[in-house]
């Protein structure tokens, strides 16, 4: 008796060898890089990591197949490597000679790459199925783009800045205007015949029409106090 | 007379501040780099500083007694030196014309940098996802993402100079707001640029010291330092090293475009010019070398980061191959394992072929880059590896953009102060005339900013203002040295200075300078011949690279339009002048004759 359970067991054990072998066409090669994922705190990889890796497949495939109920079994690996790498391939569960197809494996495969990333600490980088292109995130394009609100505050700004100094130089004018009046009030005074005003280099020298009135002599108080 | 005294410098250090703001300019900052590595090293210093006695101190010197004595913008300083040759001054305004169309486009996309850089993940550092979600953008994958962000994002460029399209409405908003802010800079001509290059002159040092620090504490920084000190000396056997090193100390100081001209004629009569010019001069060449050890310790950095990104991926590649446990290989052995893994298994290595990258630093090293390429994709490769770096790229950007905005400074006044010395101008107030040239500017360079600008910027780059300016310059000296007569321009000197000019000076303007400029210019006139067709770098979409392509006919037409119409200004003016003088003299002989 036992010696019959022996013998299915090793023709089931090596038919399902030969199911899975490197490079079969519906089976996909694993590869993972728990160390460079973790460093220090990667964790040994041994049988009961394939046996969660194998069960992980199984819930995927389950989660791809509405009712079909994949078993650990199902999921047959070979070719284990030092790399951390190995071949799979997948059973269906009601006809274990069958291999169900590669196409299915990987649709299944990518719909739950998350949970079986997450299941090993890893993610699309460290664990590769070799031959299945991970689904990258779609991009967040936020509704203005980040520059052009920058550009907004800088321009704002200027915008600020210009307005400023418009105003200023309107107020500053408007004082010139005020301050020459009062000097041609004084200057109508004195009847002075000005010569034809010449470029003079001495700086403290202001022109105007009326004559050359010489700053630094100028008094500030017309009347001398007592 | 009655109209207003010429405005002044509020003071002797604003005329020094605003003649470095304009005189250190992006060339200073990727040129001078490119030319250090591409001649030896350290030992580029020994022509680059020659240079800068034989010619540069001489010709700047000379620019600046030019305009304090005349008092007048280059239009009217070269007519008051020789009637016949004003039109010396007009083809350095036709050159400034030509530069302020063009160099703005530059604060645009380093306003466009600085404004990208406020966000989480640098937009330069990551390649976009493409449509279907599996994998990169293939144009960013074949390039770099960086390359990528400045030719398809940035630019949006085309294939070829002939294909265009529409405004790029990112860079039209930043060249706005670049001309707006020359505008505000020059708006009362050098009451408020004055007040500016405070700024403008001092705080880019200031940048470059941080970056000084920073780049010197990088990874790998050496390798990049002790990468442009080595010096070649077999290199200073090649005369293009000595050519390109006049070349540059003559267009980093800013010579011929009648800035340091309308600069200078602001001065006081007795300004002292004479210290004024060295101290530009050397600080100008200061900054050169300041800022490439700086580019040199940023390049060791990213060359040290390539490289062990290359050693990284040859260690996977060996992992996967040879399914080795993780742990076998680490960066150190990689090179190592390489050999043992060819020796082993010999047949399975011969199979990996052209996947296995030859993994070099000074290749990394030797990958010499000038210009726009090394400002906007070199720099924001480095940044986006430095810690924290939306801060450095901040720092980095408005550095460019003060250097750039105080050299606009200048070439906007070199045409300013000119056109404000014809008396129909003069009546135009600063802010009007300012305004307008602005406007001006502003609207024919929106055309730089279609997707064939960048083809057109190179073009304006690389003949508006290079050629026309050596001739110009050569005249100049020639006028003042021959023409207007050395002895003379002594006596001008001494009445402004007090002292004549050294015996140094009089050789340079007289001997040396000419000799210099005429050598560059016939080596200039050969290369064209020699070269054959122009070309320009196009960017191809498919290979992810430029590739040189021949200008089109109306392309190499319009850059003999750009070099015709600047030179053709000193002989036309010197016919036009003559015309005149003759109608004028006949005139006056036919009056004279009729009233006798």
């Amino acid at each position: 008796m036992s010696g019959k359970v022996i013998f299915l067991l090793s023709v089931a054990l090596s038919s399902a060898q030969q199911l899975c072998t490197p490079g079969a066409s519906d089976g996909y090669k694993v590869r993972l890089s728990i160390q460079t994922a973790l460093g220090d705190n990667a964790y040994a990889w041994s049988q009961n990591e394939l046996f969660l890796f194998r069960a992980t497949l199984a819930f995927a495939m389950r989660n791809h197949f509405d009712g079909q109920d994949f078993q650990v079994a199902n999921i047959i690996v070979c070719d284990e490597t030092q790399r951390v790498s190995f071949w799979f391939v997948v059973t269906w569960p009601d006809d274990a000679a069958r291999l169900v197809d590669g196409s299915e494996v990987e649709l299944a495969i990518r719909k739950s790459r998350k949970r079986i990333n997450s299941a090993f600490l890893l993610n699309d980088r460290t664990l590769e199925f070799v031959g299945i292109v991970p689904t990258l995130a779609a991009p967040q394009l936020p509704a203005t783009p980040p520059w052009l609100i920058a550009f907004g505050v800088v321009m704002g700004a200027v915008g600020a800045g210009f307005v400023i100094l418009v105003v200023s130089a309107a107020v500053q004018k408007r004082r010139k205007k005020k301050e020459n009046v009062v000097d041609v009030a004084e200057d109508e005074g004195s009847d002075v015949e000005a010569p034809p005003p010449k470029p003079l280099k001495n700086g403290s020298v202001r022109q105007d029409p009326n004559g050359i009135s010489n700053v630094a002599f100028c008094d500030d108080e017309r009347v001398t106090q007592m | 007379m009655g109209e207003d005294a010429r405005p002044n410098w509020d003071s002797p250090v604003q005329f020094l501040l605003a003649c470095v703001s304009y005189a250190v300019g992006l060339g200073n900052v990727w040129r001078f780099p490119y030319l250090c590595q591409m001649h030896g090293g350290g030992g580029f210093l020994i022509p680059y500083l020659l240079m800068l006695f034989l010619e540069g101190v001489p010709l700047f010197y000379m620019e600046l007694a030019v305009g304090q004595k005349m008092r007048l913008g280059s239009i009217g300083a070269w007519s008051a030196i020789n009637p016949y040759l004003g039109g010396v001054g007009l083809a350095s305004m036709v050159a400034s014309v030509y530069i302020c169309l063009y160099y703005n486009i530059i604060n645009a996309w380093s306003f466009w940098y600085l404004f990208n850089s406020f966000q989480s993940v640098l937009p330069w550092s990551d390649c976009p996802v493409n449509s279907n979600l599996t994998g990169p953008l293939e144009e960013c994958q074949k390039a770099s993402s960086t390359q990528y962000f400045f030719f398809r994002e940035t630019l949006n460029i085309s294939t070829s100079i002939e294909e265009n399209g529409g405004i790029h409405t990112g860079q039209a908003l930043c060249l706005l707001l670049a001309w707006v802010i020359t505008y505000l800079f020059i708006i009362h001509g050098i009451k408020s640029s004055g007040k500016v290059v405070y700024f403008t002159a001092t705080f880019p040092y200031v940048v470059l010291v941080i970056y000084l620090i920073r780049g010197l504490t990088l990874p790998g920084a050496i390798h990049g330092i002790t990468y442009l000190f080595t010096p070649k000396m077999e290199e200073l056997a090649n005369p293009t090293a000595w050519i390109n090193a006049a070349t540059q100390i003559f267009f980093s100081l800013g010579l011929g475009f009648g800035s340091l001209i309308a600069f200078s004629s602001y001065n006081q009569y007795n300004n002292n010019f004479e210290h004024q010019a060295f101290t530009v001069a050397i600080i100008n060449s200061g900054t050169s070398i300041f800022a490439s050890i700086v580019t040199f310790s940023i390049y060791g950095f990213k060359a040290t980061v390539n490289y062990e990104n290359c050693l990284e991926r040859t260690r996977i590649l060996l992992l996967n191959s040879f399914n080795l446990a993780e742990d076998t290989i680490s960066m150190s052995n990689v090179l190592d394992w390489i050999k043992n893994l060819n020796a082993t298994y010999p047949e399975q290595f011969a199979e990996l072929g052209n996947k296995l990258e030859d993994c070099d630093l000074n290749d990394e090293l030797d990958t010499a880059v000038e210009g726009v390429g090394l400002a906007f994709i070199v720099y924001s490769e480095a940044i986006q590896n430095m810690p924290l770096p939306q801060l450095w790229s901040v720092l980095y950007f408005v550095m460019l953009l003060l250097i750039g905005l105080g050299s606009m400074l200048g070439n906007m006044t070199a045409i300013s102060t000119p056109l404000q010395d014809f008396k129909i101008l003069s009546k135009v107030s600063n802010e009007v005339l300012n305004g307008i040239l602005c406007l001006i500017f502003l609207l024919f360079g929106l055309a730089f900013t279609t997707p064939s600008g960048n083809y057109w910027f190179t073009m304006f780059n690389d003949y508006g203002a290079s050629f026309s300016l050596l001739f110009v310059v050569l005249i100049e000296v020639i006028t003042v040295s021959y023409l207007y007569g050395i002895k003379r321009f002594e006596k001008d000197i001494e009445d402004m200075l007090g002292h004549r000019p050294n015996w140094y000076l009089k050789i340079m303007w007289m001997i040396v300078s000419p000799l210099l400029l005429i050598a560059l210019f016939i080596f200039y006139i050969v290369n064209y011949i020699r070269g054959g067709a122009i070309t320009y770098q196009a960017w191809d979409k498919e290979l992810g690279k430029t590739v040189v392509t021949d200008y089109p006919i109306f392309g190499q037409f319009f850059i003999a339009l750009l070099l015709v119409s600047a030179v053709s200004c000193v002989p036309l003016t010197a016919l036009y002048v003559y015309c005149t003088n003759r109608k004028r003299s006949t005139s006056i002989k036919e009056s004279a004759i009729s009233a006798s």
